[in-house]
């Protein structure tokens, strides 16, 4: 049988394909709000029942927003929520053996007492679930109003007075997080690169002028490799982070780390929890997207009679290419993400 | 008390280990070390725990005498004897020998499930139409290429001759059998052959703790390599081959693993037989416990080891 999506799923994904809704934060919130909805509804009896309608709903938005991972993440997370909501419920009901970590791991293929430890029944009717869930599901929302907040608080650590810093196109966390670095440090510049055909990078630039005690460069993306001979420092944003490390970020950034790995300079990418993705760079077709070609030549141009015209949006950054993340728990490698992930999300949920 | 009995009835370990690879031509050492272990925790009757031990360390130690590759008994041997420790309570010895049975067969059903979950994961990575090299014969590689050619994906194939014992042919023989296109290169190709795959895919002897592999000759070449062109290079290999090695540089690797035991006395004038890949050149591993970065492999061991 063919889910179903909801009335209010089919109008979040109306509205981001509209651009009604846009940027990565945004879309998380609506999503949070849609499963908040969902948990809220009397749709569901046991854990097992809420942990389908979420599976089929995200994976609905994931057939028709292939790009937008944070969606999947999202409902990954309530997963593992609810997963570890109804053990700790359980737990109290009857003794239950220690299953605090979830994951799969050597350990635990080697100190496993019976099978059925693993698969626990979730189809059973839990008392005061719903009512857990939603408790923990404010947590997850702080956690999200904070996540720009707690990762620009960091910024000061990173940035020194009178450094040159580099970034590509226009990136919220990065705009909060080089405003209070200009607070916080004097006599910094900041190279912005366009990042065309789009060229967000002239906002970011205009609002940063406004500033005080900082000179900001708009440069277009071809003087990226010319200019990097002079930056300390690369901070970039990203769409998201793959689960090698690696990033998939709008396009030019590979260009920007190359640039910077041939100067030696540090590249640092803020990356709010939600943006950990699980999945592996295998499915290319599903990795890219092509944008409006308008941009890159008009329509009724001459050349645009016979040329192709290709607009993609994102690049595929290799882990070994990004010195540091930073999210809003702190400062990780990329080395370190899997370890992320793992503490994020449940093995078993990595397949929606 | 139990009283200790001399072993009931006269249990020749190594004779049983090399039935169980004879009987099943697929089973790799590993497995069958463990199953030797748990067939000598099934047939015997130990009094202490200490001489459980011993007696453990003592087949260990036999079945490594023969003539295999040693890397995947030690690492099966010593993630047994780890097995035994943690399933250690303050309880009676007998009561103990049960627990340990029971979880024994929990742990070997697991293990042997564990190349169908490490194909399962792979295939995601083959795309239709794409190009592998591989090194040697490796059942894991050849279990997860026949898996995808199963699912209606068309590849191709380069598998390297593999050095002495020209195991590459028999690879090639049995991905033909599969159906899958494939060519049999010499190992000296690997640079020629490199520009035109899309990725490298090998199995592995052992997994050390850096995250690097050990396995046959030629794989090391093959990551430098890959590492020059920009290709994948993606290891798949069960969890038991998880060792708790950390070698720097191939000098660092013991004999055993290197040489086969006729020459171990002098192993100046013989060529080795494995090579150690460092975890810079390798992409991904896939595992039973899921596809990991190398330096995740690390973290595995600590966990349990700690």
């Amino acid at each position: 049988m063919r889910e179903q999506p909801l009335k209010e799923v089919t109008q979040l994904i109306h509205a981001i394909k509209m651009g009604l809704v846009e940027g990565s934060y945004s879309i998380t919130n609506k999503t949070l709000d849609i499963f908040k909805y969902i948990i809220m509804s009397k749709s569901w009896q046991s854990a097992d029942a809420l942990m389908q309608i979420v599976r089929a709903q995200s994976r609905i938005m994931q057939a028709a927003l292939p790009q937008e991972t944070v969606t999947s993440n999202i409902a990954r997370r309530i997963l593992k929520l609810t997963r570890e909501e109804f053990d700790l419920l359980q737990a109290k009901v009857q003794h239950f053996a220690d299953d605090s970590q979830a994951s799969l791991s050597l350990h635990k293929l080697v100190t496993q007492t019976s099978e059925n430890s693993v698969s626990v029944d979730y189809s059973i009717p839990q008392q005061g679930l719903r009512e857990a869930l939603l408790d923990h599901l404010q947590e997850v929302e702080t956690e999200l109003e904070t996540s720009s907040e707690n990762i620009s608080v960091q910024a000061e650590e990173h940035i020194h007075s009178s450094e040159i810093i580099l970034t590509l196109g226009h990136s919220r966390s990065v705009e909060n997080f080089l405003k209070r670095a200009i607070k916080k440090r004097q006599f910094l510049t900041i190279i912005v690169a366009e990042c065309a055909p789009a060229c967000r990078g002239h906002n970011l630039a205009a609002t940063l002028a406004n500033e005080k005690n900082v000179e900001i460069i708009a440069i277009p993306d071809a003087a990226i490799f010319a200019m990097m001979s002079r930056v300390n420092k690369v901070i970039i944003g990203t769409h998201s982070v793959l689960a090698n490390g690696g990033l998939r970020a709008a396009c030019g950034a590979y260009t920007v780390a190359l640039a910077a790995k041939h100067y030696s300079v540090p590249v640092i990418v803020l990356a709010p929890m939600y943006k950990l993705s699980p999945l592996h760079l295998c499915e290319q077709d599903a990795f890219n997207m092509v944008g409006c070609a308008e941009d890159v030549i008009n329509y009724d141009s001459l050349p645009a009679r016979d040329a192709k015209v290709y607009s993609p949006k994102f690049d595929y950054v290799p882990p070994e290419l990004v010195t540091l993340f930073i999210s809003n728990t702190g400062g990780h490698a990329p080395s370190y993400v899997y370890r992320l992930l793992t503490e994020l999300y449940h093995p078993e949920d990595l397949e929606l | 008390m139990p009283q200790i009995k001399k072993s009931d009835e006269k249990f020749d370990v190594v004779k049983y280990f090399l039935q169980l690879l004879e009987d099943d031509k697929d089973m790799s050492s590993g497995i069958a070390a463990i199953k030797t272990l748990l067939m000598i925790l099934e047939k015997k009757q130990f009094g202490t725990i200490h001489i459980l031990h011993t007696t453990m360390r003592e087949a260990v130690a036999a079945m490594r005498k023969t003539d295999l590759s040693i890397a995947a008994i030690v690492s099966a041997g010593e993630l047994f004897c780890r097995f035994i420790t943690l399933s250690l309570d303050d309880k009676h010895m007998e009561e103990c020998r049960q627990i340990m049975l029971n979880r024994g067969k929990i742990f070997l059903t697991k293990l042997l499930n564990s190349r169908q979950v490490i194909s399962q994961q792979a295939q995601r990575f083959i795309s239709d139409g794409c190009r592998i090299l591989t090194h040697s014969r490796s059942r894991v590689v050849l279990n997860a290429l026949i898996a995808a050619s199963k699912n209606k994906k068309s590849f191709h194939v380069f598998v390297t001759q593999g050095g002495v014992g020209n195991s590459g042919e028999e690879m090639v023989q049995d991905l033909q059998a599969a159906g899958i296109d494939s060519t049999l290169i010499l190992d000296s190709a690997t640079g020629y052959v490199m520009e035109s795959v899309d990725f490298v895919m090998v199995g592995a002897e052992a997994v050390v703790e850096s995250g690097g592999i050990i396995n046959r000759i030629g794989t090391y070449t093959m990551g430098l390599c890959a590492r020059e062109m920009k290709k994948p290079f993606y290891v798949l290999a069960e969890s038991f081959k998880f060792s708790r090695l950390y070698p720097l540089n191939q000098r660092d690797l013991p004999n055993e693993y290197k040489y086969s035991r006729k020459h171990l006395n002098d192993v100046s004038k013989v060529h080795p037989l494995v090579d150690y890949t460092p975890p810079a050149y390798i992409t991904l591993l896939f595992s039973d416990l899921g596809i990991l970065t190398p330096s995740a492999v690390s973290d595995e061991l600590i966990k349990l080891y700690m």
